[in-house]
């Protein structure tokens, strides 16, 4: 009896776990966003459009869009030069990543989404291929930057123990690091290429030569059979990506991206100069201001930020972290079921395979799109936003994840039913993706931007005005400040991992 | 088939950058049915370039401000613009002249539209819009932003955010049509000519959404031709492109833009819009 | 060759070596033996790092890249011999004369396996057979290894420590098996919790000093140590 007395004395809160928590904490803290955030549903009549949306669908006009296959090959190739680029800028810098100001600086390139870096060297270097480029390459080195110093560290040191001791230190470094970890780079790279195609076509909504230009103006003017045409060989380049993307193949590739780049329109010096020394200085202090007073000047500044700050900046931050919380705690929901019915021992081939597609299409569609889509359907609140941007990044959190559960060992007991499935598979895949779920947070976060071009209030709308009021001082702030939110964020985001400590805990 | 022109173009621009310089670019967006943007402003190139005599080159761009990006940054000379953008323009390049205008641009408006579930009656008095849903189309249109905000202000005395309850940018005349018809908002402001042709090809339910305003007139769209082309292209080339904009008469040409004729227009002839746009912020 | 005078290093509050004093002669071959916990890996790997330049290492946990083949793994033990390019061009395109090298001393293993397989493939034998290999191939004067037969059958394990013998003027060895100990090396020390309190020549080595020293220690199985957390 004694042993009986014992057991009973274990509070049921002991068995409430780090995981648990975790879960709980996110999904109050959603509800407590949703519950803010603008969610009403207003739209009344949205029959005879979404009627035609359907039609576009059904009968898609692949044959609408001028030089597409021009289109689809720039997006490959800003694709692949960016990713090259990013690669060369971010393969390096991963091996000084633990210096603190480093580590910051990429943290600051890597906050600022691709659209706006190509706004803003738009200004810079024009329509060139460079802008695409540049923008690509420049958040994606910072990210490979990180990622791989990550990877490198988990590399086994016994290795090097072992090496000869006059060994030299780069090949000690590739035989005795790199060597352990190349597998898991080459995978991320290929993953991140994938990244990059949807990021090469979401150029084109600011004008580069890419898929994205017609995808936008089509589906913006409601010419849905082109936009659905797009839409579909858009999914299909993702969904193909192995059969065409072979290693053999890529330097192939690399050498036709470079030989049939666009025109590179000159690059004007005096134009980088202007831009950097006038362009970006709050109006008091640009050349063609009137001659003011010192101390009326930063007088006038201080205005000038104070309103930006108030009545943007903001604003703005609060509709961007309303939106992407509420927008987190859907993909959570979503990844989760999504994974469930991926499992292909749990709910048979047919469905493993059928979802499996749906994911493919559901990660791929742009975000942009899907929102404009529930738009129509509830009207212009958050809600749509939320929708969207859960439904891509819910969708590419099961499908990351399922490709780890398709490959986790699960006990032989495993009873093929939803209970056997949450004793025995759950808990091996939670933890990852947990934290493939909280990574994917700094990216929601950045997304928020382009939803802010389609009306939503969040820091990418008052970006994107300044940008087309032609007001790059107040843009820069803003980018600032969404800068200085992502950095903020992805320091809690951390915090809660490293607490977790992600490796350790048992769910 | 795109393969060797750039190529070209990268050895002349290492080589010989003062080369580039020959070729005479424009940009233009339409205010409706932007695709196949090049094939259809490609013809115009061809035009001019007959006109001109020298190498023409239509360059697509996705917005009114990166028109003027590109225009400010000598990327293109000449750009048809709407009347806002075109006023940034020549704010940016000092000497940079509008030298036509469409012939509707003279007297061009913009209507109010209302989806029937407000019972808004049109009349020729401003409407009383307080407390209803708004959209813009895109945040620097002329037509779909510029004007009928000003004409907000001036009726109704206050910011469009004190006076209604929701405010979009749809960013496209099209779609504030679609939007307004589908209720997503209960008020909308759009181009005449872009409901007009929608009106058109049967894509409106006058049961479901209708115009209920219609603004004064202003100008708008205009061709602004670079300052220092004449240095570059030649003596008298600013007066070759207007007399070869006035003087285009093919209609497969003009459908393009989409406009009946081009008319001579001059800078002050912006000067209202100019004007408007100080007064409601939109520059400084 | 080495002299060890009074050297102590704890771990947190736990020593786990204590004021050892020791030296060891070129020439010698030298086996270390104790019971788990008692500091022996600790030793080796505080031996190895004041024999570095001139000894080659082949460690408890063996350090095998598991995505490169058998062949790259044990090239590895020349990376201190070639320059950079050269290693780095052999990583793509292996060179001839590695190579060849490296095939000899995979046949004097025994390495059963094509040498292009990659080592996430291969057996536990295997892997610790491509691990003494590496250190072979760095061709050393002196052997260092932390039980590196431990996972292979009697009879291997003793062909592997004569060629390991006869391929080195010097071999100093963590070893778990007290009668390859005593047959194939000349001198024996011995560790009980980070103190030594064996150290003869293996011929002197009574069965009753061995009695009194495993009996003198309680049998620790407590490996949070971590002794070869030292690097």
């Amino acid at each position: 009896m004694p042993d009986l007395v014992r057991m009973s004395s274990i509070p049921r809160h002991a068995f409430f776990g780090y995981w648990q928590k975790v879960t709980l904490i996110l999904l109050g803290v959603t509800m407590a966003c949703f519950y803010w955030a603008d969610t009403e549903i207003i739209a009344l009549e949205p029959w005879s459009e979404l009627q035609r949306i359907a039609l576009g669908f059904l009968s898609p006009d692949f044959l609408a869009t001028e030089y597409l296959l021009e289109a689809v090959w720039q997006t490959i190739s800003f694709a692949l030069l960016g990713v090259a680029a990013g690669l060369l800028l971010g393969a390096p810098v991963a091996l000084f990543y633990n210096k603190p100001l480093v580590a910051a600086a990429c943290a600051f390139i890597r906050s600022i989404h691709e659209l706006f870096w190509a706004l803003l060297f738009l200004q810079v270097f024009g329509l060139s291929p460079l802008t695409g480029v540049l923008a690509i390459a420049l958040p994606y080195g910072a990210t490979f930057a990180r990622v791989f110093s990550d990877i490198l560290q988990q590399a086994p040191v016994y290795t090097l123990q072992n090496l000869p001791a006059n060994t030299d230190k780069v090949s000690r470094y590739i035989y005795g690091r790199f060597a352990h970890v190349m597998n898991e780079i080459k995978a991320y790279v290929r993953y991140r290429f994938e990244c990059a195609l949807r990021s090469s076509a979401i150029l084109g909504f600011v004008g580069m030569p890419t898929l994205g230009f017609y995808l936008e103006s089509a589906f913006r003017q409601g010419h849905y059979h082109q936009g659905a045409a797009l839409l579909i060989l858009f999914i299909i380049m993702i969904g193909s990506i192995p059969y065409w993307c072979r290693a053999k193949l890529l330097p192939l590739y690399f050498i036709a991206a470079v030989w049939l780049l666009p025109d590179i329109t000159t690059i004007d010096g005096s134009l980088v100069w202007r831009f950097l020394s006038d362009d970006i200085l709050p109006p008091m202090f640009q050349s063609h201001s009137i001659d003011l007073l010192f101390n009326d000047k930063w007088r006038l500044f201080a205005q000038w930020l104070y309103d930006i700050v108030t009545e943007q900046a903001l604003p703005g931050i609060l509709a961007t972290v309303l939106l992407a919380v509420a927008a987190l705690g859907f993909s959570y929901l979503l990844a989760l079921l999504m994974t469930t019915f991926s499992f292909k021992p749990l709910t048979g081939a047919f469905i493993t395979r059928l979802n499996n597609f749906i994911l493919l299409i559901l990660r791929s569609i742009p975000e942009y799109i899907l929102a404009y889509i529930f738009m129509l359907l509830l009207g212009p609140s958050m809600l749509p936003a939320i929708i969207a941007l859960a439904i891509h990044n819910g969708a590419l959190v099961a499908y990351l994840t399922a490709r780890q559960s398709s490959t986790t060992t699960f006990s032989q007991h495993f009873n093929g039913k939803i209970d056997g499935y949450a004793y025995d598979i759950l808990p091996r895949i939670y933890p990852n993706m947990m934290a493939l779920l909280f990574y994917r947070f700094e990216v929601i976060l950045r997304e928020t931007a382009i939803l802010g071009m389609l009306g939503v209030a969040t820091l990418g709308f008052y970006i994107d005005s300044n940008f087309s009021e032609i007001r790059f001082n107040g843009a820069l702030v803003l980018i600032g400040a969404t800068a200085l939110l992502n950095i903020l964020i992805d320091i809690a985001s951390r915090k809660l991992l490293v607490n977790g400590s992600l490796s350790h805990k048992p769910c | 088939m795109f393969a060797i022109k750039p190529l070209i173009s990268m050895f002349v621009l290492l080589f010989a950058p003062s080369l580039l310089a020959a070729t005479f670019t424009f940009t233009a967006i339409p205010d409706e049915d932007e695709s196949q943007l090049r094939t259809r402003f490609d013809k115009v190139a061809v035009y001019l370039e007959e006109k001109l005599g020298v190498e023409v080159k239509y360059v697509p761009v996705k917005s009114y401000s990166a028109a003027v990006t590109a225009f400010r940054n000598n990327q293109v000379q000449l750009a048809w613009f709407g009347g806002l953008s075109g006023v940034q323009a020549r704010r940016l390049v000092p000497g940079s002249d509008a030298i036509a205008q469409g012939y509707e641009d003279q007297f061009f408006k913009s209507y109010f539209i209302a989806h029937h579930s407000t019972e808004i009656i049109a009349d020729d008095s401003f409407p009383n819009l307080n407390g209803y849903t708004f959209t813009f189309g895109s945040k620097d249109s002329t037509s779909g932003r510029l004007m009928p905000q000003f004409f907000i202000e001036r009726n109704l005395g206050k910011r469009p955010e004190d006076i209604f309850k929701r405010i979009g940018f749809s960013g496209d005349h099209s779609r504030t049509i679609a939007q307004v018809q589908a209720g997503v908002y209960q008020v909308g402001a759009v181009n005449y000519k872009v409901w007009e042709s929608a009106l058109a090809a049967g894509k409106i339910d006058l049961n479901k959404v209708d115009v209920i305003w219609t603004t004064p007139t202003y100008p708008d769209y205009q061709w602004t031709v670079r300052a220092g082309v004449d240095e570059t292209f030649g003596e008298g080339f600013k007066a070759r492109v207007e007399a070869a904009l006035l003087g285009m008469t093919d209609t497969d040409l003009l459908k393009s833009f989409p406009r009946k004729s081009f008319v001579p227009a001059e800078n002050q002839d912006y000067e209202p819009i100019e004007n408007v746009a100080k007064t409601i912020g939109l520059i400084d | 060759m080495l002299d060890i005078i009074d050297f102590s290093l704890s771990f947190g509050d736990k020593k786990a070596l204590d004021s050892i004093c020791l030296s060891i002669e070129s020439g010698e071959k030298v086996a270390i033996i104790g019971s788990s916990g008692s500091g022996k890996s600790t030793l080796i790997r505080y031996i190895y790092e004041q024999l570095q330049g001139s000894a080659a290492y082949c460690s408890q946990q063996q350090g095998l890249v598991e995505s490169l083949s058998v062949f790259h793994n044990i090239y590895m033990g020349a990376l201190g011999r070639n320059a950079a390019v050269y290693n780095l061009f052999n990583l793509a395109f292996p060179f001839k004369k590695p190579l060849q090298e490296v095939t000899t001393i995979a046949n004097s293993l025994a390495l059963d396996c094509p040498i292009s397989q990659t080592v996430s493939q291969l057996s536990g034998g295997q892997r610790q057979r491509t691990a003494v290999g590496r250190a072979i191939y760095q061709k050393m004067p002196i052997f260092i290894g932390d039980e590196p037969f431990s996972a292979l059958d009697p009879v291997m394990g003793k062909r592997l420590i004569s060629l390991v013998l006869q391929q080195h003027q010097s071999v100093i060895m963590v070893l778990h098996d007290m009668d390859m100990a005593l047959q194939h090396f000349d001198r024996v020390i011995g560790l009980r919790d980070g103190k030594k309190c064996i150290d003869t020549c293996a011929s002197g080595l009574s069965a009753e000093m061995l009695q009194a020293f495993y009996e003198g220690s309680s049998i620790d199985t407590d490996e949070a140590l971590g002794s070869d957390t030292i690097a």
